[in-house]
C-alpha cells in the first residue's frame, strides 16, 4: 500500500469533485463560497490512488479536515494529515494555528498538540504553537493593584470609532478602576486594523484608566466568530458565540481580574444581538454584564454603520456629531481612500 | 545558544515524534503528549534535555508530541528541530 500526500487545486473540477465527495460522505455539507473561498491551501491524503484524507488551511485556521478510516486504523491517517498542514505552515511562517471543530473531534485533536481553548456541546476551539493564548494574557498590561481594582472590558470592532463607542467608554471607565478595550484584530473591515486601533486610542486618551489593547485571535477573530465578518445561520452565530464568550470568561477575565464586561444595545445587527444575548447567558454571574443603552443623535442611536454610509455617499455635513474629533480628522484626510476600498467590494453593511 | 526562530522537526505518525522549539527565558521547559507518557514520560523528557544541552541551548520552549518514538529517533528529531530553530546547516557532528 503506498500512501502520499499531494496538494489539491479546488479550482480543477476533477479534484474540486473527489474533494467535496469525501467530505460530503463524512457530514461536511458546507460548501458555500464565502467558506470555500478563504482556503489558502488544500492537502489530500491518497491511498492507492484513493482520495482517503484531507485538510485546509485559511491563513492560520484550519478548516475542511476530514478522513476516512475505512480499511485503516484510527487515528492514523488523521495524524498524517494533522502532520502535514503544521509543516506547511510552518513552512510559510506560520507558527500559530487554530481549528473550530466539532466538540467530538477535540480529543483527536488534542492527541496530536493541540490545546483546548474552549468548548461547548457542539463545537470546540483548539489551538497549537506559539504565541498561544498564555503569551497573549503575559503581554497584556495591568495595573500594580489590579487584583484589588474593579476592572472591566469591553470588546469592540470600531469601524469606526464613533460617539457611541465614546460613550460606552466614558460609562464603563466611570463605574471602574481600570477599562480594557479590547480591539478586534481581524483586518476585515472598512477601516483597517491600524486605523481602527489608532482612532480607540486617540479618541480615549483622556481617560487615562483605559487600557486599549488588541483582541489578539481570542475575542471576536476570524478563528472565534467568523459569522461576525461573514453572513451566517443564527445557529452558527450562536456555536461560536458561545465558545468567544467561554474564552473570554475562562481565560481572560480570571487572568485580568475583568468582573464586568460592557455592551451596547444592539437595535439594528442581528449577529451582534445574538452575541449579547449569549454573552448574558454565557458570563453571569461570575462577570457581570452591562448594557449600556446606545447614546442618540437626532433622536436615532448613533452607529458605526451610518459612518460608513455618509463616506460612500462623501457627505459628510453631520459627520462632527456621530464621531470625535481624531475620527472625524481621519475620514476626511483619507475620504478618497476610503471610498476606493468601497469601491473595490469592501462590505459596509455587515459589521 | 538562543533560538532564533520558532521550528519544527518530525511527524505525528506511528514511532516518531513531533518536536517544536521556540523562544522561551526560563530554562528548558517541555511540555510532552504521549500514549506512553505514564511509562515513558521522563525518559523521553530526559532524552529530549540532554540533546538540547548538547547543543548548548539553555532557555528553549519544547512542545513534544510522542508517538511512541525510540530515543534515536526522539534524538534525531531535536537536533533537527533544534538546528532549524538555530538557523544552523552545518549538523552539529559531536552530538551525533
Amino acid at each position: 500500500m503506498s500512501s502520499t500526500i499531494v496538494e489539491l487545486d479546488l479550482q480543477r473540477p476533477a479534484e474540486r469533485a473527489e474533494w467535496q465527495q469525501l467530505l460530503t460522505r463524512l457530514g461536511i455539507h458546507n460548501f458555500s463560497h464565502r467558506e470555500v473561498d478563504q482556503i489558502d491551501f488544500t492537502l489530500g491524503l491518497y491511498e492507492d490512488g484513493e482520495l482517503v484524507g484531507t485538510g485546509s488551511a485559511a491563513g492560520n485556521i484550519l478548516k475542511y479536515i476530514g478522513v476516512c478510516n475505512q480499511a485503516s486504523e484510527p487515528g492514523v491517517r488523521f495524524n498524517q494529515i494533522a502532520s502535514a498542514l503544521i509543516d506547511r505552515l510552518f513552512q510559510q511562517r506560520i507558527f500559530h494555528m487554530l481549528v473550530f471543530t466539532k466538540a467530538q473531534y477535540s480529543a483527536s485533536f488534542q492527541h496530536v498538540g493541540f490545546k483546548e481553548l474552549a468548548h461547548s456541546d457542539q463545537a470546540a476551539l483548539l489551538e497549537n504553537g506559539t504565541p498561544d493564548i498564555t503569551d497573549f494574557i503575559q503581554q497584556i498590561p495591568r495595573t500594580t493593584q489590579q487584583a484589588e481594582q474593579r476592572v472591566a472590558a469591553i470588546v469592540m470592532n470600531a469601524n469606526p470609532f464613533t460617539n457611541g463607542h465614546r460613550y460606552l467608554v466614558e460609562q464603563a471607565a466611570h463605574a471602574n478602576d481600570v477599562v480594557y478595550v479590547l480591539v478586534v484584530q481581524t483586518d476585515a473591515s472598512l477601516f483597517t486594523t491600524v486605523e481602527r486601533v489608532q482612532l480607540v486610542k486617540a479618541g480615549t486618551a483622556d481617560l487615562n484608566n483605559v487600557i486599549v489593547i488588541s483582541g489578539g485571535d481570542y475575542a471576536v477573530s476570524y478563528a472565534t466568530f467568523p459569522a461576525y465578518f461573514l453572513d451566517s445561520p443564527a445557529s452558527a452565530i450562536e456555536a461560536q458565540t458561545t465558545l468567544d464568550a467561554r474564552i473570554f470568561k475562562n481565560h481572560l477575565a480570571p487572568a485580568l481580574n475583568i468582573t464586568t464586561r460592557y455592551l451596547g444595545s444592539e437595535p439594528t445587527s442581528r449577529t451582534t444581538a445574538i452575541y449579547n444575548d449569549v454573552l448574558q447567558r454565557e458570563l453571569a454571574p461570575t462577570i457581570a454584564v452591562k448594557i449600556i443603552e446606545r447614546k442618540q443623535v437626532a433622536a436615532k442611536p448613533i452607529s458605526a454603520r451610518d459612518v460608513r454610509q455618509l463616506i460612500k455617499t462623501g457627505n459628510l455635513t453631520t459627520l462632527d456629531q456621530l464621531v470625535p474629533l481624531p475620527t472625524a480628522q481621519l475620514i476626511k484626510q483619507r475620504l478618497p481612500q476610503l471610498q476606493a476600498r468601497i469601491q473595490k467590494g469592501m462590505k459596509i453593511n455587515g459589521n | 545558544m538562543e533560538i532564533k526562530t520558532t521550528a519544527i522537526a518530525g511527524t505525528l505518525e506511528s514511532s516518531d515524534i513531533q518536536i517544536m522549539l521556540m523562544a522561551g527565558q526560563d530554562g528548558i521547559q517541555i511540555d510532552l503528549e504521549s500514549d506512553v507518557i505514564k511509562q515513558f514520560g521522563n525518559q523521553i523528557k530526559q532524552v529530549i534535555t540532554t540533546t538540547l544541552q548538547q547543543l548548548n541551548i539553555d532557555n528553549v520552549k519544547v512542545r513534544a508530541v510522542d508517538k511512541g518514538a525510540l530515543d534515536c529517533v526522539i534524538k534525531a528529531r531535536t537536533i533537527a528541530a533544534a538546528q532549524r530553530a538555530l538557523a544552523q546547516t552545518t549538523p552539529a557532528w559531536e552530538v551525533l
